[in-house]
């Protein structure tokens, strides 16, 4: 245990300390929040600010009818444009100063569209009886349309029009505001005992979960593996043998390793919050539906865990059989295909998550860390079937590691050249 | 006295290939002995058993009278044939992780190390990356590994390879002073002329059996001292003579075996008149003499 100690110290030490540890740890969170703030700010200064508008329409009714539902702002808008949610997540509030027209003729077309261009006006919208009548509203504008803005309009002249109609039908305007106030449709997850988040929430956080575990087990599963053959390559190996065994280094070194990705995730995960809180704040309409239930976040943390522990010592077990990272390449297909396979299989257990193949799928632990991570976010199955699942991952994990440290000793006193699976069999059985 | 190492009987075969061919020896506390043989005769194979990296198919292990255990692994100093070091770590970092494995506490390990580096020359180099020192430095820092939780044994395969004269000295001063010390040595070669001159006892294998065993001074006697050593410059014209059993000729000197009861005066005689001889010596027999001999034998 002493010896494990020495040598997870050893590895994560001499890892956090590289110079390109800390850059990557530091620059990713860097240009991920460059990612999410550049656009942000761009969008803010498109939609910011006062825009001119020039209503030309044949009604003045009418016409006031539309500045009044732009000016009012989104309460009685009808739409439920994804344009609506951005213009009001970023950027600041567009204000506008209308003015009503109802001279159509050419001529105010042409002056209109020369203050445009002279860039006195924002744009203008061409609400005559002919348009109206033709389903066809021209809106004017030097700028190229922007999504929030030309759905903005959308809306208003589609619920000024109809109301208008409406009050011409005889209704008065109380009802006709309850008529058009827009019906939201949330789909619940029903769970036990209690109403839960909803289904698209589930899916996106399991889809960003398995992702993230993918991708850190795919990135440290691979060093370890690299790490595996240098120790070959260095001639270190057998230095260290004559003080620790095989199954201690392979357990040190998958420990140190994990121990990095861990400190990795956790300063992403820090900067991550650090970052989204203003706009967390800012953005609680949207975002309040992207709720992580605690005990999803708890078994993400055990099966990441497990997940990273399962396939870094199958990476370990590809490096101790191979002398260079080109034949580990080659090698790297039987550790990927699990994972990969696994994220197939998962839209599969979405859809039916307490069927007996995603039981039977779930337990098995090479797609344990995905799918039975996925079934406890959707439904919480047993807890004999969690149990037990975690229990095959730890055997999983501890036969994987006594495997490699086999391959590892043997592969050493064979240098040269890559075993065929007979051989491999045959340095198993060796019995030290 | 106790031994340090004793073997009994030990065997392992990989495959069709038996390595190790129930070898049995014993290493005495305070010795410095020779595991010798040519390449792939199994001494690396043996010293792999010796320290647990394998497990022997057959016979036992015994280490300082004891079985072998890995407790026992902290008293063994082992320098691999195939050693290297962690090339981006620093020098002083390295030698104290190698220390802790062999569970000296931190500031122990911290420092020996530097008493060592100091004795070594390599005081301005510990903060050093590994990768930054010269290849003799780095021979040194891996003879401090293998040295510095002060084993009672030291084993090491190979010791000379690769090492350039001056390390060579250097090392072989540092054992010298072990063996002084009451340490034990064990040495693995094929070069066997190098620790010729500083092993009390050997073992000579070949295909993984012991085929010469026990003291080196009582092994060459028994040899007699009917070997000449001939440094000459001419022909001696050796080819077919009658007192000579085999020679192993270098140019301008050879080495002679003489058949049983020949006298050593009258092959100088013959000699002399063929070629001019600047050096003429009756001698035990040299340890790859002895070792062709025997390996002649068995084939």
């Amino acid at each position: 245990m002493h010896n494990v100690w020495t040598l997870i110290q050893r590895e994560y030490l001499e890892r956090v300390r590289t110079r390109s540890f800390v850059i990557f740890t530091l620059l990713m969170p860097a240009a991920m929040a460059g990612i999410i703030i550049v656009p942000t700010k761009i969008a803010e200064m498109n939609t910011g600010g006062e825009h001119r508008l020039v209503i030309v329409a044949n009604d003045p009714k009418l016409g006031a009818g539309v500045a009044q539902e732009l000016t009012a702002g989104k309460s009685t808008s009808s739409s439920d444009d994804i344009g609506e949610q951005q213009s009001q997540q970023f950027g600041k509030p567009v204000t506008y100063a209308i003015a009503v027209v109802s001279d159509t003729s050419d001529a105010e077309r042409d002056r209109l569209n020369k203050e445009v261009m002279d860039g006195k006006i924002t744009g203008f919208l061409w609400l005559t009886n002919d348009a109206l009548a033709s389903h066809q509203v021209l809106y004017s504008t030097k700028e190229a349309a922007d999504f929030g803005q030309s759905s903005d309009l959308r809306s208003a002249v589609r619920t000024a029009v109809t109301k208008e109609h409406l009050q011409q039908e005889g209704m008065n305007s109380a009802d006709i505001d309850s008529l058009l106030t827009p019906i939201r449709l949330e789909t619940v997850r029903v769970e036990k005992g209690k109403k839960g988040t909803s289904g698209v929430t589930v899916f996106l956080t399991a889809f960003s979960m398995v992702f993230l575990l993918y991708a850190v087990v795919l990135v440290y599963g691979m060093a370890v593996m690299r790490s595996v053959i240098e120790e070959k390559s260095t001639r270190i190996l057998e230095v260290l043998l004559s003080s620790v065994t095989a199954k201690e280094l392979l357990a040190g070194k998958i420990l140190g390793i994990g121990a990095v990705g861990l400190t990795q995730v956790l300063v992403w995960v820090i900067f991550a919050t650090l970052f989204s809180v203003p706009g967390l704040m800012a953005a609680k309409s949207f975002l309040g539906t992207m709720h992580i239930p605690v005990v999803g976040m708890f078994a993400f943390a055990v099966f990441f865990l497990l997940g990273y522990l399962l396939y870094s010592s199958m990476y370990a077990a590809i490096g101790s059989m191979v002398n260079t990272d080109q034949e580990a390449q080659q090698m790297q297909w039987p550790a990927m295909m699990p994972i990969l396979i696994a994220i197939f299989l998962m839209n599969a257990v979405i859809q039916h998550p307490d069927s007996t193949l995603a039981f039977w799928l779930s337990i098995i632990p090479f797609f344990a860390p995905i799918l039975m991570l996925v079934r406890i976010l959707i439904e919480q199955p047993p807890m004999w079937q969690i149990v037990l699942c975690i229990s095959l991952m730890l055997a999983t994990i501890y036969g994987l590691v006594t495997l490699s440290a086999r391959i590892y000793r043997v592969g050493i006193l064979m240098y040269g050249k890559r075993p065929t699976l007979p051989e491999l069999r045959r340095w198993l059985r060796y019995a030290g | 006295m106790a031994d340090a190492v004793e073997l009994r009987g030990i065997r392992k075969a990989y495959d069709r290939f038996v390595a190790v061919d129930h070898l049995s020896l014993k290493i005495h506390e305070g010795s410095v002995y020779g595991l010798l043989g040519p390449n792939g005769a199994g001494k690396t194979s043996t010293i792999r058993m010796m320290i647990g990296i394998t497990m022997p198919d057959e016979g036992e292990v015994r280490l300082f009278g004891e079985p072998f255990h890995r407790g026992l692994l902290d008293r063994i100093g082992y320098l691999p044939e195939e050693r290297g070091l962690y090339k981006k770590m620093k020098v002083i970092d390295h030698l104290v992780f190698l220390g802790r494995l062999h569970n000296l506490p931190e500031r122990e390990a911290r420092k020996r190390s530097l008493e060592w580096c100091d004795r070594l020359q390599l005081k301005e180099w510990t903060s050093k990356k590994v990768e930054e020192l010269s290849k003799g430095m780095q021979q040194k820092i891996q003879f401090i590994a293998t040295l510095l939780h002060n084993p009672d044994l030291v084993i090491m395969d190979e010791p000379f390879s690769g090492l350039d004269p001056s390390n060579s000295v250097l090392l072989k001063d540092v054992l010298l002073e072990l063996k002084k010390s009451g340490k034990t040595i064990l040495f693995s070669t094929h070069r066997m002329d190098q620790v010729e001159r500083l092993c009390d006892s050997i073992c000579l294998i070949d295909h993984g059996r012991a085929i010469l065993e026990g003291d080196l001074k009582k092994i060459k006697s028994s040899y007699g001292k009917n070997h000449v050593q001939m440094q000459y410059e001419g022909d001696p014209q050796l080819e077919g003579c009658a007192l000579v059993q085999s020679f192993n000729n270098y140019g301008n000197y050879v080495e002679v075996q003489l058949v049983p009861g020949a006298d050593a005066q009258q092959l100088l005689r013959m000699a002399a008149e063929n070629a001019r001889i600047s050096r003429f010596e009756l001698v035990e027999p040299s340890l790859e003499e002895i070792f062709i001999d025997q390996v002649g034998k068995n084939a």
